[in-house]
Order: structure tokens, then C-alpha cells, then sequence
């Protein structure tokens, strides 16, 4: 009975930070329009030969995601924090998890739905060739965006409650971040270099196994952080 | 306000000095000894003797940040806030001696591989803890309320331990796949015992030093609790 | 036998040494003076309170 309350909680807490990011229209399309920004930035930083490009675009194309992305995370409790709603939220009797839970899912809506035009975006500027079983790079990519939204969703849960929000997110975060990006690059990039160690299915494992970690690590801590 | 009762509130029990005199003395007696002691190694020449700091102030770092965790651990599961500034004292004198472990590092790679940094996994952890040591002050730094620093410390403490071994582990399996040389460094039995001695030399100063900020510390949160106390008036020992 | 190692070596030595012993140094110079004033802080606040 409780566990049903609590998916109600969740679900309810996911549909709200969906339709009040919908109609402040602003917040994605800013934030998506970062991304490519900055990917073209990397493309100046790097190019313009086309081998050395595309050796680089995995590296680039993750970070671009990253740094646009954690523009996302403050803001997804800024809602709340404005309005004095997250005690509100508090008073309510149920799991701090719901809430979690609830945050980091509209948070992994909103980044996949960037990552899905920075990808595009960056196929044609870094000239990346799409290998033959292109879908599974979708499930990499999946794999990523779970481990960087589940780790930004709960450091921003602190640094949108402190005074240097804006530094505070990426220093505590980024150190966090190394293991996942690590294995989200270097499978991207053994997948679109042609996989020919099979590396990329190593590091897809090591992936999933961080996201484990990092998921059951994070809504585990949620509550201590939260309640404060 | 924490529920619990607050016993930082009273006193610290005082460091005594002749530890401090202890820790002192000998480690100035390990360090002349394994210098003076330790012969020249057929490939590495005196350049070996830099393991009697390097390897010391690298134990020290993670003896330190082990600290932490579980002193982290121990606030979360007592709400006792001196963990927390146990924790908080452990996290500063392991920033530092982290730091120091970075350099004596880049000191030892530049002779020995020709460059200052070689993303080995070993020094590449380190450098991701002094990064986790940071954020972890930095934090503290920006929260008031001491129940709030307290619990966020404690979880971004835990965390950043957790995360340790797996950038560890990580770097490592990159470093492999990419075919690049884990430079195993390899201990001949002669050396061991300066080290060891050294190993427990710089543990007991750095335990000195953590125990001394810890101290501090406490009679600071003494300190602003009596204000406190005089402030609302009468105070109630 | 490498020469680059036995020669420029001993230089990297003496300083891993020298900053060690400088860094520790005034770590413990720092955490002693924090110790003490502290202490020196926390008996003000307590006497401040038997006047009044």
C-alpha cells in the first residue's frame, strides 16, 4: 500500500518538473542549444582534420552533455526551492525516495531528449561514420545518461541549497562523474571506431555495474541530505 | 538542531604534548636513518630513497581519507556531531598530505619516465581524491547550520570513498586496453624496513595532527556554545 | 646503467625531501597554533561567563 503512495508520489513529482519545464519553453531549448554550442567549441578546439575529429567526437560529444546538462540539475529543484514548496513536499508523509526517484526521472527525460540532438548534431560536425548496429549505441547511451543523471540529480539536491550553487554542482560532481564517463566515452568511442578489440562491450559492463552502484549509493544517501 | 544529545558541546579531552614530542623526534630519526642507512639500488640509484616519503605520505592520504569515511559513517548512524568534526579534521590534514603525495609523485615520475605526469591509475586516484578532499571542504565551507554540514559532509564523504576504488579500478582497465605499462614498482627486502619504519613515523605524526585539529575544533564548538549559553543567560556547565 | 637517472636524480631527491620536511613543518606549526588559540578562545568564553 505504501510502495503504491509512494509511486503515485513519484509519478506525480515527474509530471510536475515535466509541464513546468514544457511551458517555460526557454529552459530545454536553452539548454539544448548549449549543448551544441559547446560542441562546436570542441570542434574548434580540435579540428579541422576529419580522422582527428572523429577519434575526438565520443570524448566531445559526452562532455558537451555533461556540461550542458548540469544546467538541469540545479534547476530541477530551483522550482521548489522558489516557491518555499520543498518543505511543503517534506510535511507530506511518504519515502524521501519518491522524491528522488521522481526528480531523477524527469532529470533523465530531459537530458536524453538533449543528448538526442547533440548526437545528431555532432555526426554531422564531427563526421562521424554510423556503424551498421547503431542501436546499441543507443543503449550506451542510455547506460551514460542514467549515471550522470542519477549522480547530478543527488549532488544538486545540496548545491541548489547552498550559496555557490553554480560552482559548488560541478566541483562536487565532476570527480564523481570520472568512472561513468570514462566507460560511456571509451564504449563510444571503441563502438564507432569499428569495436575491434570488443572493448566496448567491457566497458558497456563496467557501465551498467557503476549505474548500479552509483543509483543504489545515491537513493540510499537521498534521505540524509534531504530531510536537512 | 540535532536531537541527540549534543556532547561537542563539552570540552575536548587535551592532546598530550609528549605524543607530539614522540611523533617529532622520531620521525626525524626514521628519515636520517633510511636515508643514511639504505644503499644506492643497481637501477634506480638514490632516486629510491624518494619512497621513504612518497610511499609514507601516500598510506597517510588514504589512512586519513579512511577517517573520514568511517567517522562519516559513525555521524550518520549516532548523529554524534563530534564525528563530524573528527571527520572534518581528518579531511584537512588528508588534503594536504594528498597534495603532498601528488608532488613527491610528479618528483619521482620526472626522473624516472621522463615526464611529470603519466596518468598512471595509482597517481591519477590520488589526484581524484585531492579533488574529492576539496569539494569535500569546500562544501563544508558554504553550509552554516551544523546539523546541515554535518549530514551533507557525511554523505559526500562517503561517496567520494566509494568512488575511490572505482576510478581506481577504472583508470587501470583503461590504461591496459590502450596497452600502456602499470610501472609496477618492485621492493627488494633490504629497503623494507626503513620503509616501515617510515610508514609508522609519518601515520603517528599525521595521527598527531589530526588529533591536535581536532582539538581545535572542539574547543572552538565549546567555545560558541558557551557564547551561546552567556548570550541567553546563564550558563548551565 | 641509465645515466639520466643517476645523474639529474639526486636534485629530485633533495627537493621530495625538502618540501616534505617544509610541508609537514608547517602543518604542524598551523595545527598546533590552531590548537592553542582555540583553547586560549574556549577559556575566554568560559570566564566571560563566571563575571557575569
Amino acid at each position: 500500500m505504501a510502495f503504491r503512495d509512494d509511486l503515485r508520489r513519484t509519478r506525480a513529482i515527474v509530471w510536475k518538473d515535466l509541464t513546468t519545464e514544457r511551458r517555460s519553453k526557454a529552459g530545454f531549448n536553452s539548454v539544448a542549444s548549449l549543448g551544441v554550442t559547446i560542441l562546436v567549441l570542441f570542434g574548434f578546439a580540435l579540428g579541422p582534420d576529419a580522422q582527428m575529429l572523429r577519434d575526438a567526437a565520443a570524448g566531445a560529444l559526452w562532455l558537451a552533455v555533461l556540461f550542458a546538462g548540469v544546467l538541469a540539475f540545479n534547476r530541477s529543484y530551483q522550482v521548489e526551492l522558489d516557491g518555499g514548496a520543498l518543505e511543503a513536499l517534506l510535511l507530506y508523509p511518504g519515502s524521501r525516495w519518491a522524491i528522488f526517484a521522481g526528480k531523477l526521472i524527469a532529470n533523465l527525460i530531459f537530458v536524453t531528449l538533449m543528448l538526442v540532438i547533440v548526437v545528431a548534431v555532432g555526426i554531422v560536425l564531427f563526421q562521424v561514420r554510423i556503424p551498421a548496429q547503431w542501436p546499441a549505441l543507443l543503449g550506451i547511451m542510455m547506460l551514460g545518461v542514467v549515471g550522470i543523471v542519477s549522480l547530478g540529480t543527488f549532488y544538486a539536491a545540496m548545491s541548489s541549497r547552498s550559496r555557490a550553487r553554480e560552482v559548488l554542482l560541478p566541483l562536487l560532481l565532476y570527480p564523481m562523474l570520472i568512472p561513468v564517463l570514462l566507460a560511456a566515452m571509451e564504449a563510444t568511442k571503441a563502438f564507432l571506431g569499428g569495436d575491434l578489440l570488443n572493448a566496448s562491450g567491457a566497458w558497456v559492463q563496467m557501465l551498467a555495474l557503476f549505474d548500479v552502484i552509483f543509483l543504489v549509493a545515491t537513493f540510499l544517501a537521498f534521505e540524509y541530505v534531504i530531510e536537512v | 538542531m540535532s536531537i541527540a544529545p549534543n556532547n561537542s558541546f563539552d570540552p575536548p579531552r587535551p592532546a598530550p604534548a609528549a605524543l607530539g614530542w614522540l611523533a617529532f623526534l622520531f620521525f626525524i630519526f626514521t628519515q636520517v636513518y633510511a636515508v643514511v642507512t639504505s644503499p644506492a639500488d643497481a637501477m634506480m640509484g638514490h632516486l629510491q630513497k624518494m619512497m621513504y616519503v612518497h610511499v609514507p605520505a601516500a598510506e597517510v592520504t588514504f589512512a586519513a581519507f579512511g577517517v573520514v569515511l568511517l567517522a562519516s559513517l559513525h555521524f550518520l548512524w549516532k548523529e554524534d556531531e563530534r564525528a563530524d568534526l573528527l571527520a572534518a579534521s581528518a579531511a584537512e590534514v588528508g588534503s594536504l598530505f594528498c597534495g603532498l603525495t601528488l608532488v613527491l609523485g610528479m618528483l619521482w615520475g620526472r626522473p624516472t619516465w621522463g615526464v611529470w605526469w603519466s596518468w598512471d591509475a595509482r597517481l591519477t586516484s590520488t589526484l581524484v581524491l585531492f579533488l574529492i578532499f576539496v569539494g569535500y571542504l569546500s562544501l563544508r565551507s558554504f553550509v552554516e547550520d551544523p546539523h546541515r554540514r554535518g549530514q551533507w559532509s557525511a554523505a559526500v564523504g562517503i561517496l567520494g570513498a566509494i568512488n575511490v576504488p572505482i576510478v581506481f579500478m577504472s583508470v587501470k582497465w583503461w590504461r591496459t586496453l590502450h596497452q600502456l605499462p602499470s610501472n609496477p614498482r618492485s621492493l627488494s627486502p633490504e629497503y623494507l624496513r626503513g620503509l616501515l619504519l617510515n610508514l609508522a613515523a609519518f601515520t603517528l605524526l599525521a595521527a598527531w595532527f589530526i588529533w591536535r585539529r581536532y582539538e581545535a575544533a572542539r574547543y572552538e564548538r565549546s567555545a560558541e556554545h558557551a557564547s551561546q549559553a552567556a548570550a541567553l543567560g546563564g550558563y548551565d556547565g | 646503467m641509465d645515466n639520466a637517472v643517476t645523474n639529474g636524480g639526486i636534485g629530485y631527491v633533495v627537493a621530495s625531501y625538502v618540501i616534505t620536511w617544509v610541508v609537514l613543518g608547517a602543518m604542524l606549526a598551523r595545527v598546533v597554533g590552531a590548537a592553542r588559540r582555540a583553547r586560549a578562545e574556549y577559556e575566554q568564553a568560559v570566564k566571560g561567563e563566571f563575571r557575569t
